[in-house]
């Protein structure tokens, strides 16, 4: 059985369809890209897939849950319990440090434990500037903090909309690394929005959307 | 371990916004200044104009019909059927000094330290002391001090004037005695001629209708004049101190809702991504609504002190004097304080909780 299976999602917004009907399974521990021009609906997926928004009809399981029918409040225990978000705005708060920062999600999850947090910091390369305020951080160390944010709960997936979208290509680059590290380490399932050709090279599968259905779906041999 | 965490965010979040904190409190503050203060005057110019109206005398006067008089312990009778606040009785009669017929009133000491009436001198403390009206200071050339001859048919006793009185009536032509002096002076020994009553507010009618019914042959006058006055007195001030109080919560209320509001805005990305890492609306509301009994609290507190302080210059203004606050007024302006900012940013807080996470950490 799949780990995350939808079955003819749509969603609409008032005459917009953003998914026409949208078929797919994944496999647990698959990094999977989403590809496509603005508006395909690749981050309408990404957010219905993570509970951050609902389908208008069709089916999600993930994990055996069907999620679809889910209350605002079992949105929230799932995005709390089994993903981790990173945006393409760092979207960390101004007035935490970068440890503290971390620490808000797991104040959310459980319990806070800055030294877990520092650890987390540390595996992401920012061992040196765990106190650092975001506007003191560059934006590549910014979504470090962000992917340790993401994965300090251990979530089962890693949910990304376009996260190097503001960085260059060296700092894209070693974000993807980071990321692939963390993904051999841990077996997470990452499904990753992207429009850069580059990142969509990482991973193992690539959907391409058009217009809110899948164009196509291709398994890529790297990785 | 997890209100320690709490309180670790909180700190964190309210010290970034000390400013609108501040301005948020300062309209608390406003509020509950001013509503402290008109229950302060209100609460003082009732205890004022109890003691000033006491001074105009009773509110239902019992006079006994026949002339015999009513016995002292009926005093207590009737404080305990007629719920009343206070009873007192009066011995009235005329006396001759320096050959001019007076009025003569013998009231209990006690009693007529209590009426409120303005003295010159002192309070009669020996058993030979009286006081005078003002009026017979002038007319008899009386100073403290003074001896006087009184005299009832065949009985002359003389008296020290100790003080005077002034209420703007009768008594200011009336030498006041004690009962038991008053009882020297004549026969009915140990009778009171009247007794005056102090009804409570409101309920003036049925302590005469109790009366009424212990002393049936006796003549019970209200003294409707004086009570409605009173009563129409203090629900005027208790009228306008509830349209103040209605109108300044409410513009306090638009002013911190506008100002949680502002925040709440500002915050939307923050919401968003708390939303995003799976808080609950509880958990994400609780963070704001902390920050608005921290408003309350701070305003309730600065608003108590503001309020009190404005209360007492208010009473020293109108009756050159302090007043005395109601025990409960603390606890009411802090409860107010908070009720006023949490009510004002209770529904900023959960129109923020519609907020889509999505839309809102996508930058739209």
């Amino acid at each position: 059985m799949p780990f995350i299976e939808l079955k003819n999602v749509i969603k609409e917004y008032r005459n917009t369809h953003a998914l026409r009907g949208i078929d797919i399974s994944i496999e647990k521990g698959q990094w999977l890209n989403l590809v496509g021009p603005s508006g395909s609906g690749k981050s309408t997926l990404l957010n219905i897939i993570g509970c951050l928004d609902s389908p208008t009809s069709g089916g999600i399981v993930i994990d055996g849950a069907d999620i679809s029918s889910f209350s605002e409040d079992e949105m929230a225990v799932f995005r709390r319990e089994k993903t981790g978000f990173i945006f393409q705005q760092s979207h960390l708060i101004p007035y935490l440090s970068a440890v503290e920062n971390v620490m808000l999600s797991q104040y959310f999850h459980s319990m806070a434990d800055e030294k877990e947090a520092m650890e987390a910091l540390t595996r992401v390369g920012l061992g040196h500037r765990l106190h650092h305020r975001p506007s003191q951080l560059s934006g590549g160390e910014q979504q470090r903090v962000c992917i340790a944010r993401a994965l300090i709960n251990s979530p089962q997936i890693l949910l990304a909309d376009e996260p190097t979208g503001n960085l260059d290509r060296e700092n894209t680059k070693n974000i993807l690394e980071l990321v692939k590290r963390l993904h051999e380490e841990e077996h997470f399932t990452i499904i990753l929005v992207t429009h850069d050709p580059f990142v969509a090279q990482w991973g193992q599968r690539v959907l391409t959307m058009e217009d809110g259905r899948i164009k196509c779906d291709e398994f890529l041999c790297r990785l | 371990m997890r209100r320690k965490w709490f309180l670790f965010f909180f700190r964190r979040s309210v010290s970034q916004r000390k400013g609108r904190v501040a301005i948020a409190s300062a309209a608390v503050t406003l509020a509950v200044a001013v509503v402290t203060a008109m229950i302060g005057v209100t609460f003082g110019i009732r205890e004022k104009l109890g003691t000033e109206l006491k001074s105009y005398g009773a509110n239902i006067i019992v006079s006994s019909d026949k002339g015999e008089g009513f016995d002292p312990s009926l005093t207590d009778r009737i404080r305990s059927i007629a719920e009343v606040e206070d009873v007192t009785g009066q011995v009235l009669g005329t006396v001759i000094i320096n050959r001019q017929q007076l009025e003569v009133i013998g009231m209990d000491r006690g009693r007529a330290k209590e009426m409120g009436w303005r003295l010159t001198g002192r309070w009669p403390e020996k058993e030979n002391e009286v006081i005078a009206g003002i009026s017979l200071k002038a007319a008899l050339n009386l100073k403290e001090g003074t001896a006087v001859s009184v005299s009832k048919d065949d009985n002359t006793r003389e008296f020290i004037v100790s003080g005077f009185i002034e209420k703007g009536g009768t008594e200011d032509m009336a030498v006041i005695m004690s009962l038991k002096q008053a009882w020297s002076m004549y026969s009915g020994e140990g009778r009171l001629h009247t007794l005056l009553v102090r009804g409570r507010t409101g309920m003036i009618e049925q302590a005469a209708a109790k009366i009424r019914e212990l002393l049936p042959d006796a003549e019970i006058k209200t003294v409707r004049q004086v009570a409605m006055a009173e009563e129409a007195l203090l629900g005027k001030i208790q009228m306008l101190m509830l349209l103040v109080t209605i109108v300044v919560l409410t513009a306090t209320s638009i002013s911190v809702a506008s100002t949680m509001g502002a925040n709440v805005l500002e915050r939307r990305e923050e919401i968003g991504l708390m939303k995003a890492l799976g808080a609950s609306r509880s958990g994400i509301s609780i963070f704001y609504l902390a920050e608005s009994v921290l408003v309350g609290l701070s305003g309730g507190a600065a608003g108590l002190l503001v309020g009190a302080a404005a209360a007492q210059a208010v009473s020293k203004g109108a009756f050159n004097s302090y007043i005395g606050m109601p025990v409960y007024l603390p606890f009411i302006s802090m409860i107010m304080g908070i009720a006023v900012a949490l009510v004002s940013s209770w529904f900023p807080v959960q129109n923020a909780m519609k907020y889509d996470p999505a839309v809102i950490l996508r930058g739209e």
